[in-house]
C-alpha cells in the first residue's frame, strides 16, 4: 500500500505550495552545498535527505515527492528500488547528481542532470523548469475584492436570510445566490455567518446598528 | 527563500538532536507524557524502553511531526494501539486547558486598542468555535475511545444497533474544526486591521498556527491510523 498520492489535509496544509526534494547523496560536502545553492534559488522547497533509494522506498514517506535528486552510484547497483519508485510514483523527477564518469545508459534514466561544475545560476534554472514543468493546480490569484453584487447577497446573510430569501429579494435565481455565496467564500476565506459579519463590519460593509444583535 | 530540512526519525537516534531541528517534538513528548528532563543524552529507543512506550508509535509519531506521514498498517498490537489512544486523550487535555484559553486570553487584550464591538464579535465567534470544539473532544473522550478501547482490549462482539460510532460524523467535525480555525486566522491576518499592541497580535497569530498544527497531526492520526484500525478489527469480527 502506498499514500503517495492521497491527498492528506495534513499534510496539504503542512507543505502547499512547496516542492518536496529528496535528496539522495552520501557526502556531506556536496549535500550541503547543494542544500545552500537550492536556498538561493528562493523558491519554496522542502528538503528531505535520505541515505538510500531503499529507506525512500522502505519508509514509504507520503508527503509527495516531486523531486528525487540522487547520485548515481547510489543506485547504480540498486537499480531494482529505483525502478520500484518510479513505478509507484511516476510524476517524480529523477534528477543525477553527477561528479564521477557514468555511461550514457545510466544517465539517460534521469530527467535532468547536475554536474559538479554548474554555477548555481543553471541548476536553479533547471530544477525549477523541470519541476513547473508538471502542470500544477493553480492558485487563482484573483483580486478579492467581492463585486457589487456578491456585497449584496453578502448584506443579506448576514443578516440571517436564507438562499431563498435573498433570491427574492434580489430578484436572483437561488443558484445565482449559491455562486455569489462560493465566491464570497474563496474570496475572504470566511463560510460561517458569524465570521461574514465581522468580515462585513469591520469592512464597514454594514454598521452594527443595523443588526439586531 | 524558505526551506526546512528535517530528518526522518530513527530508533538510534539521539532525542536532543531531533528536537534542537523541530522543537515542536516537545509537544509530542508532552503528549506521550515525557517531559525535557527525560530526554539528557538519550536515544530514541532508550527513552521509549525506560518510559515503556510503544518505539514503533513514537517514532512513526515523530516522523508525523517531521512532516512524513505513515501509511499505519505498521500498527498492529493491541498495546500500539491503546497507546495511541492514550496520546491522543492527552492532547485533549493541551487544547482544552492550554491552547484554547491561551487564545481567548489574547483576544480579551484586544480591547484595549480596538473597537469593543468588533472585539465582542470575535469573542463569540470564538467561544462558539470553542464550544463546538468542546463537543466534539467530548465525544470522542466518552464515546468514541471507550469504544475503541473495548473492542480493542476485548473480543466480544459488539452488535451494529448498539455500535455509538460513526466514522464519518467524525470526519465531519475535523473539517468543520480545521475550517473555522481557517477563518479565525483570515479575520486576523486580512480582514481586521487589528491596532495596538503588536506583540499580542503575533502571540495570537502564532498560537493559532500552534493550535492548527497539532491539530492537523491529530486528526490525520485519528483519520488515517486510527479509524482505518478500528474498521478493520470491526470487519475482522463481523461488527460492520
Amino acid at each position: 500500500m502506498c499514500l503517495w498520492f492521497v491527498k492528506l489535509k495534513g499534510v496539504e496544509a503542512l507543505s502547499r505550495s512547496s516542492s518536496n526534494i529528496a535528496i539522495v547523496e552520501s557526502s556531506q560536502i556536496v549535500y550541503e552545498g547543494l542544500v545552500n545553492i537550492l536556498i538561493k534559488s528562493h523558491q519554496h522547497y522542502q528538503l528531505y535527505r535520505f541515505d538510500s533509494i531503499e529507506e525512500i522506498s522502505a519508509t514509504r514517506i507520503n508527503c509527495k515527492i516531486d523531486v528525487i535528486i540522487v547520485n548515481p552510484s547510489l543506485i547504480q547497483f540498486n537499480s531494482k528500488d529505483c525502478n520500484t519508485l518510479k513505478r509507484i510514483n511516476s510524476s517524480v523527477h529523477w534528477v543525477a547528481l553527477v561528479y564521477s564518469f557514468y555511461g550514457k545508459d545510466i544517465l539517460s534514466q534521469f530527467d535532468e542532470i547536475i554536474q559538479i561544475s554548474d554555477t548555481s545560476e543553471s541548476i536553479n534554472q533547471n530544477l525549477s523548469k523541470l519541476i513547473n514543468s508538471t502542470p500544477v493546480e493553480i492558485e487563482s490569484s484573483q483580486k478579492e475584492q467581492l463585486s457589487e453584487r456578491e456585497t449584496d447577497v453578502l448584506v443579506q446573510l448576514v443578516h440571517g436570510l436564507s438562499n431563498k430569501e435573498i433570491a427574492d429579494k434580489l430578484n436572483i435565481s437561488i443558484h445565482t445566490v449559491m455562486s455569489h455565496r462560493k465566491n464570497i467564500s474563496q474570496k475572504t476565506g470566511i463560510k460561517s455567518q458569524s465570521g461574514l459579519t465581522i468580515y462585513a463590519i469591520s469592512n464597514k460593509i454594514i454598521s452594527l446598528d443595523s443588526l439586531a444583535l | 527563500m524558505y526551506t526546512i530540512q528535517r530528518t526522518y526519525v530513527k530508533h538510534e537516534m539521539k532525542m536532543a538532536g531531533l528536537i534542537f531541528e523541530n522543537p515542536t517534538l516537545l509537544l509530542m513528548m508532552e503528549h506521550f507524557d515525557l517531559g525535557i528532563s527525560s530526554i539528557q543524552d538519550k536515544s530514541i529507543q532508550q527513552i521509549c524502553t525506560d518510559n515503556g512506550i510503544s518505539l514503533q508509535v513514537y517514532i512513526s509519531f515523530a516522523n508525523l511531526y517531521n512532516g512524513f506521514i505513515p501509511t499505519g498498517d505498521e500498527f498492529k498490537s493491541k498495546d500500539e494501539l491503546l497507546s495511541i489512544i492514550k496520546f491522543l486523550s492527552r492532547s485533549h487535555q493541551y487544547y482544552k486547558n492550554e491552547k484554547y484559553p491561551e487564545i481567548r486570553g489574547y483576544i480579551s487584550q484586544l480591547y484595549a486598542n480596538n473597537e469593543a464591538e468588533i472585539i465582542k464579535l470575535i469573542e463569540k465567534f470564538f467561544d462558539e468555535y470553542f464550544s463546538e470544539v468542546l463537543e466534539h473532544l467530548g465525544y470522542e473522550d466518552s464515546i468514541a475511545f471507550p469504544y475503541f478501547n473495548a473492542i480493542i482490549e476485548s473480543s466480544i462482539r459488539v452488535s451494529t444497533a448498539d455500535n455509538p460510532f460513526s466514522a464519518n460524523d467524525y470526519r465531519e467535525h475535523h473539517t468543520d474544526i480545521e475550517s473555522k480555525l481557517f477563518e479565525l486566522k483570515n479575520l486576523f491576518i486580512k480582514h481586521l486591521s487589528l491596532k495596538g499592541d503588536r506583540s499580542i497580535h503575533r502571540k495570537l497569530l502564532y498560537s493559532l498556527f500552534e493550535l492548527e498544527h497539532d491539530l492537523n497531526i491529530h486528526s490525520l492520526i485519528e483519520d488515517t491510523i486510527l479509524v482505518p484500525l478500528v474498521r478493520e478489527i470491526e470487519r475482522s469480527r463481523g461488527i460492520v
